[in-house]
């Protein structure tokens, strides 16, 4: 029984037959837009991923402000999650007097201390010990992501997101024995994601160890603290706390999440607004090279649709015809592009963000549904830019006189 | 009259100036009638038949096809009037080369819709078998003759069983035997379907097998 295209499917079809009459030129246009597409899709995904993972690092762990002794270094991207490892300590007995400043709400003390000796790892391994207050902690335990079932105590330890022990193992740290409580989800802050987290009360009972592993320093020294993390109450300015911190401990320097925040995220932004403007630039060129080309395929068919204007096709029907062929073809060469992005994505994976997880830049992917949606949204904003760049090319062409469309060479 | 014109002009606007190809005609055509259009190249006849088919808009004058003043009609009109009561047959080889010839002569009806496909391709078949292309209906253009491929357009052009057949230079490239069985499916059409056939072409000795010819010269009617 032959084959017989039906009702509104044969201009269509007509359309994508045509698509083929010519395919060396054809496969170029697939191959600029799946390029074009192709860079769209990866900037974006990568865009947006990198966008991710500083937002995690920067937000979900809610602290507004550090404080920390005045010579303390501090890591900007670590800063408002913990305390970096410094031998510059202060006092807890300051604790009750920055927590009742006005304006504070929450203040999670903690000390941090980087050792190669805890005998955890490898041999010589490096790992920041953190010790904090389970009753105060507001920016560690938000991110348990397995935990045993039961309260933390004294003898367990969290590990960070990138450690690999299971939960209940038993570990010897500082020749002391110690229990994995917990597992911290993939934070995106590198301070975090190779961490070992305790109390204050286990630090506590192995000071004496590592004190004697790691000699007399002075974050081992009792009652001493690495800094402190606030929470701003609602409607209190990082502003005023930091004045009222500094008027009343001048040895204290305030780190103030807000600013950097700002700083940082404007700085994402204008990469962002970079990549926007990128973005908007090669929808325009495929929308150029799009009425470029499409001048000229219409150029050498006027006698054919000049046939067809004879036979009775409305205009909008000529135009339906050009601009399906446009529109399926950038598709076609989206989709192209989108699967060569994840490809080349493959391969960043690979490299770059292997490279940059090895040296503690933790790098967050976009999960799959999200990709998904941008590689979709993709096709379908570069197919709709395929028919607007089709569409005066079409609107014209359709507009001509039947008699003059067949007396033209095609 | 099916056909009814008066003072039917067109002008060309070209680089050296505007150029009347038609210079004012008065053509009246019965319903039945196969009248041929004879003239030498340039001197307006394919203009004129263009205006007569709603393909090119008068310069001045008007023109009546079955009492409809078919320039009056909005464009979406005049196509339909185009698709529905007008067949046209072309000097040059017009299937479409990406469409099966079934799908080419169901092509008009598919362009109405109106007109559902089965019936469409019935009729299609139907025109295929009269012309002796049945055996043609899923091949290519480019797999048939050139006799076969201008059956298939004339199939196409009576597919919406047209009042008028406007047919241009309508064997200009077919050898003397094939020519001459063109125009007598022409002529069977005019007497079996009363079809009203009117024809362009130089060809004198076929003119002289239409009902009534006339000449035009440099735009205008000639004696």
């Amino acid at each position: 029984m032959p084959n017989r295209l039906g009702g509104g499917f044969l201009l269509a079809g007509m359309a994508l037959q045509n698509l083929w009459r010519r395919e060396a030129r054809t496969l170029l246009l697939l191959a600029g837009v799946a390029i074009c597409s192709g860079a769209v899709f990866t900037g974006d995904v990568l865009m947006r991923s990198i966008e991710s993972s500083m937002s995690v690092g920067f937000t979900r762990l809610g602290a507004d402000m550090l404080v920390v002794p005045a010579g303390a270094l501090t890591n900007i991207t670590a800063a408002l999650l913990t305390a970096e490892p410094t031998d510059q300590t202060f006092d807890d007995s300051d604790l009750a007097h920055l927590q009742a400043i006005k304006g504070v709400q929450k203040l999670a003390p903690q000390l941090v201390f980087r050792t190669d000796a805890s005998g955890y790892g490898g041999k010589g391994e490096t790992v920041d010990v953190i010790a904090f207050d389970p009753a105060r902690d507001f920016t560690i335990q938000p991110w348990l992501e397995q935990r045993l079932g039961r309260p933390i105590r004294k003898g367990d330890i969290i590990v960070g997101g990138r450690r690999e022990d299971a939960l209940g193992a038993k570990l010897l740290l500082f020749e002391s024995p110690v229990t994995v409580y917990g597992r911290l989800g993939k934070t995106g802050v590198g301070t975090h994601e190779r961490a070992l987290f305790m109390t204050f009360e286990t630090l506590a009972e192995m000071r004496l160890a590592m004190q004697r592993i790691c000699g007399q320093q002075a974050p081992l020294a009792p009652n001493k603290l690495s800094g402190a993390l606030l929470q701003l109450s609602p409607g209190a300015t990082s502003q005023q706390v930091r004045f009222a911190v500094l008027a009343n401990f001048p040895r204290v320097k305030v780190v103030a999440g807000e600013s950097m925040l700002a700083s940082i995220r404007q700085g994402l932004e204008a990469m962002v607004n970079g990549m926007l403007v990128l973005v908007a630039i090669m929808f325009v060129s495929i929308a150029l090279m799009l009425s470029v080309l499409f001048s000229a395929i219409i150029a050498e068919r006027k006698r054919e649709l000049g046939m067809l204007r004879a036979m009775g096709a409305r205009r909008r029907q000529i135009m339906g015809m050009l601009l399906t062929e446009a529109g399926v073809a950038t598709a076609v060469g989206g989709l192209m592009g989108v699967v060569l992005g994840l490809l080349l994505m493959r391969v960043y994976e690979r490299s770059l963000v292997y490279h940059l997880d090895r040296i503690g830049i933790p790098f967050v992917w976009l999960d799959g549904a999200t990709i998904g949606v941008i590689g979709a949204l993709c096709i379908v904003l570069i197919s709709l830019t395929g028919a607007a760049g089709a569409l005066y090319p079409a609107w014209r062409a359709s507009g001509v006189e039947p008699y003059a469309l067949m007396r033209s060479e095609g | 009259m099916i056909v009814s014109c008066v003072d039917l002009a067109k002008a060309y606007v070209a680089e050296r100036g505007e150029i009347e190809a038609v210079r004012g005609i008065d053509f009246e055509m019965r319903v039945g009638e196969f009248t041929s259009i004879v003239g030498r190249s340039g001197s307006g006849k394919s203009s004129f038949l263009a205006m007569i088919g709603g393909l090119s808009r008068p310069s001045r004058g008007s023109l009546r096809i079955e009492d409809t003043d078919i320039w009056r009609l909005s464009d979406d009109h005049l196509a339909d009037f185009r698709n529905r009561r007008i067949g046209f047959v072309y000097q040059f080889a017009s299937l479409l080369p990406t469409l099966t010839i079934i799908d080419n002569v169901a092509l008009p009806a598919r362009l109405d819709p109106t007109q559902d496909s089965a019936s469409a391709y019935r009729r299609a078949r139907g025109w295929l078998d009269q012309f002796s292309l049945s055996q043609y209906l899923d091949a290519y253009p480019s797999e048939i003759s050139s006799g076969e491929q201008r059956r298939a357009v004339l199939a196409r052009a009576l597919m919406n069983d047209p009042a008028l057949l406007l047919a241009d230079e309508p064997t200009s490239d077919l050898d003397e035997v094939t020519e001459g069985e063109i125009v007598e499916l022409f002529r069977g059409l005019n007497r079996e379907h009363n079809l009203t056939v009117l024809m362009v072409t130089h060809n004198l000795r076929l003119a002289e097998q239409t009902d009534r010819v006339i000449h035009i010269a440099d735009g205008r009617l000639a004696a």
